[in-house]
């Protein structure tokens, strides 16, 4: 065959492969147009996973009769003008691609009515070339209807996955854009049911509420950056948000959501930044939920990487990354409630919604931002004055608070007590060692060997004196002060066992030689012992979670007790 | 079985076997107490494998039999029991247990006394004889140097040197040892050595605190077993297996400072210590300073917590050799110096990371090795 330039239909769906995906891309890209229209109010309807039809009707800008045909030229756009504009993006689209390419690939019909015109347009396009043109009434706005996508490109239609998985597609998309615009009022109508309906209140948690649903939003953070506060730093990342309390993690990311100046994005930088806050008090393999939006000024981000535009380059990583990491640990650390025992058994009936007056934290336009917070922590001290009640199955301290009943557990809260302790003393280099009347020799097998020779010096800040002698024998002089009545030779072999160059080993020792020096769960403890473990757990830092992620208390409130007695 | 006894020495009886009776076990029979006639005595024995503890008590046997009994239930029974006789019963053919006292009567189902677990009798072997006091005093003063955590079995044990007519006891965990020699009443006839379990010799000192006459250790042939035979009880224990460390090498044969103090002094000061140290693994810190030509030396006990604040104690000493500091976690200061009977103590150390020595003053038949804490002064 010889070379030559395609013809212009064979162009457009190519090009149209890279924006229009699947049904949930055209969603997309329509929801982004009505965005950057400045709608108030978008509502989307759906049928048959997307394929059958796709509308969007928003009450934005709408397109001026004279532009609309122009709208659906390749490479055109209201959005920028000039290259220096592309430097300064802060619409969600600007290739002008979207509506040509949905054009390619299906029946558009469109009708809009600009502010200053008396009367709207309307378009029909079949195959990207406008059939019809007619004056239509409108109020202000545009409605797109897309029939039959893919209809044309059975190779995409073939890929398709079910009408379930394409419908769950769209409703993520919507969902991620009503959190990062809870000022603009979403409808989701899929085959004829609202499934989803945004109040479009301003108020981040409301739309929270709606997307997640009332358990997590009773249990959301609210991130509060420090810059924002004192109104300064405008050119370092600014991060806003809310962020779920480790009760209600989840086994997948898919509750994490992630815009950068409002822009959905799947960057791995920032989930990984999000999860890395949250070290220490998830479980393993457990995610965060949490709604984030970094501003940043859009000559510090490049949004301009792939046509979808969900990937994200910045041009410091490092600061934007840290900066996530820490606004999210601050608000976790200095919120973070007490986990509350799931109910049992839920009376019939809209529970109260907590709708304290929460500002919108995403996004730049809002002003001041009073402190509470939906799931009231006290603010000072992170854990109320406990009363002991007694030890049950001697592994958990059942202690009464003002707000319920508190179960602790022993292990893990001790746990939690030693590891800062021994953090603690790590950093101000006074480790307490205890010297071994006799060298122990200590063997190992040959992979301990090479973990234990590149991590002496690790072991030796935590008061390890391990030196080699001979082939994988070691002579351990000292060992740390907590360990010295233990088993310190089986957490040796468990670390080393653990893996070789994974992980942060510093942290890893801390945790390991608090594991193994805690009360185990079993030990009967005595009263005294019990009130003196719960008052250095109010002294902690982070009290309600072990190193190894998992909580060290539950409440029982007063609220369910009396509830399940049916006193209310 | 039909006997007669008095409540108060079955209740006396029941006590000292009680402690030999398994808590934690999968074997439920050894939560039972066997009751045996034995000529004219009742024999009371309980075991938790690990140790036995029989005893006999005087009673008017009528008719011979043995039955096992739960033994908590047994015990609470008997001792809330008035002072009086207590005529006990098992029917021919049955389990169950019928026991009479004043106005009181109960039964209790037991379990055939074929299935206890076998009591193992040490005939043969080395025999010795020790003065109750000596070995009294032998065991407070070494027993709780033993090891409580399990990773090195020897260490939970203590090491007992038969050799002549002198006995030598050691006890160590890693961190400390403590070594305690005493005569023997009757010579070895070959020089043996075992490790005793230190919980078996915290019993045998308990059951010594009313005896008076010397106790008759046997050691069986292959020295997996071991008997203390006192009056009217016999505390049958496994010895444990292994090697016990070459402790004599520990022991530090120099020293640079070497302070004289009052153990009660000592004592105080290091628990007074120890209350400002309890935040942290215990370090109390020794300062020794020697005195002048005409200022007595002295000795500053001290602790500090960074949460509580701090605490130090100084008392006189006499110094030998120069300026000394050295840690320790307080609490081996204190069981050390709490089992002292002598009114004066010897630490003598060579730097702050070697060992130091306790040695109380005037006798030299007890030494008390403790590793320091490494902290920064």
């Amino acid at each position: 065959m010889p070379i030559r330039v395609l013809d212009q239909e064979i162009v457009s769906r190519i090009a149209a492969g890279e924006v229009v995906e699947r049904p949930a891309s055209v969603v997309k890209e329509l929801v982004e147009n009505s965005l950057d229209a400045g709608a108030s109010q978008i509502s989307i309807e759906v049928r048959g996973g997307g394929v059958s039809l796709i509308r969007v009707m928003d009450n934005g800008a709408g397109i001026p009769s004279g532009e609309a045909e122009l709208a659906f030229d390749r490479y055109a756009t209201s959005k920028i003008g000039s290259l220096d504009d592309l430097e300064s993006i802060l619409s969600l689209g600007f290739r002008g691609e979207a509506l040509p390419s949905i054009a390619a690939v299906a029946q558009v019909d469109i009708v809009t009515r600009a502010a200053d015109e008396p009367v709207g347009t309307y378009l029909s396009l079949r195959d990207g070339a406008v059939v019809n043109r007619e004056s239509q009434g409108r109020s202000q706005g545009t409605t797109v209807t897309v029939k039959n996508l893919f209809r044309k490109v059975p190779a995409r239609l073939k890929f398709l996955k079910s009408l379930a998985t394409e419908n769950s597609h769209i409703a993520n998309i919507v969902s991620r854009y009503a959190l990062a615009f809870p000022e603009v009022k979403f409808a989701l109508f899929i085959d004829g049911r609202a499934t989803l309906r945004t109040p479009g209140s301003g108020q981040l948690i409301d739309s929270i509420i709606e997307v997640y649903g009332l358990e997590v939003a009773q249990n959301i953070l609210e991130i509060k950056d420090k810059g924002w506060e004192s109104g300064t730093a405008v050119s370092s990342p600014l991060v806003t948000g809310m962020v779920g309390s480790p009760a209600i993690s989840r086994s997948n990311r898919d509750y994490l959501s992630l815009f950068v100046n409002r822009r959905w994005t799947n960057s791995r930088l920032l989930a990984w930044a999000v999860e890395e806050a949250y070290h220490g008090l998830l479980m393993q393999g457990k995610h965060p939920v949490a709604v984030i939006n970094i501003s940043l000024s859009p000559n510090e981000v490049d949004v301009n990487i792939h046509p979808t535009k969900t990937e994200v380059k910045f041009q410091n990583e490092h600061a934007v990354f840290s900066a996530v990491q820490k606004a999210v640990r601050q608000a976790l650390i200095k919120l973070m409630p007490v986990p509350k025992i799931e109910e049992v058994a839920t009376i019939y009936g809209a529970p109260s919604v907590p709708r304290q007056g929460l500002p919108v934290s995403i996004g730049s336009d809002s002003g001041l931002t009073p402190s509470l917070s939906v799931a009231p922590p006290t603010p000072a001290v992170t854990l109320p004055a406990l009363r002991i009640l007694g030890q049950l199955l001697s592994s958990y301290i059942i202690a009464e608070g003002p707000d319920g009943l508190y179960l602790i557990d022993q292990h893990a809260a001790h746990e939690r007590i030693l590891f800062e302790k021994i953090k603690d003393q790590r950093l101000r280099q006074e480790i307490e060692v205890q010297g071994l009347l006799e060298p122990v020799t200590f063997e190992v097998n040959p992979k301990q060997e090479e973990v234990l020779k590149s991590h002496c010096e690790n072991l030796a800040e935590f008061g390890f004196s391990i030196e080699p002698f001979g082939e994988r024998t070691f002579l351990v002089r000292a060992v740390p002060a907590l360990l010295s009545n233990k088993d310190w030779a089986e957490m040796v072999r468990g670390l080393l066992d653990s893996g070789g160059d994974k992980g942060d080993w510093v942290e890893k020792i801390a945790i390991s030689i608090a594991c193994h020096s805690a009360v185990k769960a079993g030990q009967v403890l005595t009263d005294d012992e019990m009130r003196e473990l719960v008052r250095q757990l109010e002294q902690v830092a982070i009290p309600h979670t072990c190193p190894h992620g998992r909580p060290t208390m539950i409440r029982l409130s007063l609220g369910q007790l009396g509830k399940e007695f049916g006193r209310r | 079985m039909r006997l007669t006894c008095l409540q108060e020495n079955l209740n006396r009886g029941l006590s000292v076997v009680g402690r030999a009776v398994a808590t934690r076990t999968t074997l439920p029979i050894t939560n039972n107490v066997l009751l045996a006639t034995d000529q004219s005595r009742l024999k009371l024995a309980a075991t938790n494998l690990e140790m036995a503890i029989t005893c006999w008590i005087g009673a008017k046997v009528e008719e011979e039999g043995a039955i096992t009994v739960p033994a908590r239930l047994l015990t609470e029974f008997i001792n809330s029991l008035p002072n009086d006789k207590v005529d006990i019963s098992l029917p021919l053919q049955t389990k169950t247990l019928e026991l009479k006292c004043a106005r009181f009567e109960a039964r209790i189902s037991g379990v055939d006394a074929k299935d206890f677990p076998p009591i193992p009798k040490i005939e043969q072997g080395i025999t010795t004889k020790v003065e109750v006091e000596a070995l009294h005093w032998g065991i407070t003063q070494v027993v709780f140097a033993a090891a409580s955590e399990e990773s090195r079995p020897v260490l939970t044990g203590v090491d007992a040197e038969f050799d002549g007519d002198l006995l030598t006891l050691a006890a160590a965990d890693g961190f400390r040892l403590a070594v305690y020699k005493l005569s023997l009443a009757t010579p070895v006839s070959q020089k043996t050595e075992v490790i005793i379990p230190a919980r078996t010799l915290a019993e045998l000192n308990r059951l010594m605190t009313d005896q008076e006459e010397a106790v008759e250790i046997t050691v069986n042939p292959n020295k997996s077993q071991a008997l203390f035979r006192l009056k009217n009880i016999e505390l049958v224990s496994q010895l444990v297996q292994g090697t016990f460390p070459q402790y004599a090498q520990l022991i530090p044969q120099s020293y640079n400072t070497r302070v004289v103090v009052d153990v009660a002094q000592f004592l105080r000061a290091t628990k007074t210590a120890s209350i400002f140290a309890r935040d942290g693994s215990g370090i109390v810190r020794l300062v020794i300073v020697p005195g002048g030509e005409l200022t007595p030396g002295k000795m500053t006990i001290s602790a500090r917590s960074e949460e509580i604040g701090d605490d130090v104690g100084e008392i006189d000493a006499i110094v030998e050799g120069e300026e000394a500091k050295i840690a320790f976690n307080g609490k081996y200061l204190t069981d050390a110096l709490g089992v002292l009977r002598e009114t004066q103590v010897a630490l003598e150390t060579t730097n702050p990371s070697s060992p130091g020595v306790i040695r109380p003053v005037g006798v030299d038949n007890y030494i008390h090795v403790v590793m320091p804490m490494f902290v920064q002064w």
